[in-house]
């Protein structure tokens, strides 16, 4: 390995103080995204850097759609994915996320998933939902893409499979998946939550 | 593709950080999952790997095992290989993956995307 960079941080282990961040896949790999859907080639670095100086652990999240619909699968909406199928797979890699959330949580550190709002899979806030989407991809996917209030399916299935130990951890969306994306405005939410933002006794 | 350890990913206090250089250099990274976990949430965190990284290989992506000696890694190396399929071994990150990118398919989009 040639290229290091050589980061000073505090330990992570055993540190009650810690935030575990459970990233959505495609954050760390951008490759996972629907074709031309990237906004980086590989890693995002600028989330990357806010979690390095604010010394949080970093879990990574499968990708639900990747490993459905592979590599050239087309943007789509809830409703084309919300089928028994693959509301199992959501559930079967959500499984050994969660576990590892519970103990996260019974170590006592605070716990954040951060998704990606806009996304069908991972919307946390915000997801793309339309009764009508499907067929031939010809809509232009730049002005009537659907997005809407609510979580995406592998969001939804996790925080059930967590039952009300959800509500002992935060999650919030980065809206990578929406056009109005504004980097600056979203790092600034993520740094406020990572900061303790809107918890009860707020660091 | 870099297929990283948890270290890379948590890099302990004052060692390298190795997931900088990758980004640097463009690559995206598939994590496996943290040492000591009960070996049944292990299993099914590798598989959720293994099945990631069978949808790069299959579509033609490179996608290469950071820390090939890692045990974690020779075990998703068993799945992938019970599967049909192989990991590079070793990254660069200075040359980073572009010499055998995806021919016809841009992973850097514009400004405007959805879905997924």
């Amino acid at each position: 390995m040639g290229l290091t960079i050589r980061w000073v941080r505090r330990s992570t282990r055993d540190d009650p103080d810690v935030v575990v961040c459970y990233l959505a896949h495609c954050l760390l790999n951008a490759n996972a995204k629907v074709d031309e859907g990237a906004r980086c080639a590989g890693v995002s670095t600028p989330v990357l850097a806010l979690l390095r100086e604010r010394g949080a652990t970093i879990r990574q999240m499968p990708c639900p759609e990747l490993a459905f619909g592979g590599t050239r699968r087309f943007w789509a909406v809830r409703e084309q994915y919300d089928t028994p199928a693959y509301r199992a797979h959501c559930r079967r890699l959500a499984e050994p996320v969660a576990a590892q959330v519970r103990a996260d949580l019974a170590a006592g550190h605070r716990v954040l998933v951060i998704g990606i709002d806009g996304s069908p899979s991972m919307g946390v806030e915000l997801t793309a939902a339309d009764d009508t989407w499907g067929g031939r991809p010809d809509k232009p996917r730049d002005e009537d893409y659907p997005v809407t209030p609510g979580a995406g399916l592998f969001t939804e299935t996790l925080l059930g499979l967590l039952g009300e130990e959800a509500g002992a951890l935060r999650a919030v969306g980065i809206g990578q998946d929406l056009f109005d994306y504004d980097e600056e405005r979203e790092l600034a939410k993520l740094g406020g939550i990572l900061s303790g933002d809107g918890e009860p006794g707020a660091r | 593709v870099a297929v990283v350890p948890d270290a890379y990913l948590n890099p302990a206090a004052g060692s390298d950080d190795h997931l900088v250089g990758l980004a640097a250099a463009g690559w995206g990274v598939v994590a496996l999952p943290q040492p000591g976990l009960p070996a049944h949430v292990e299993r099914a965190a590798l598989a959720a790997v293994a099945d990631q990284l069978t949808a790069f290989l299959d579509d033609g992506y490179e996608v290469a095992l950071a820390e090939p000696d890692d045990p974690l890694a020779g075990r998703l190396n068993g799945v992938l290989v019970a599967g049909g399929r192989r990991l590079r071994a070793g990254v660069s990150p200075l040359t980073g993956p572009g010499s055998q990118a995806q021919p016809g398919r841009s992973t850097v989009g514009g400004s405007e995307h959805v879905g997924g």
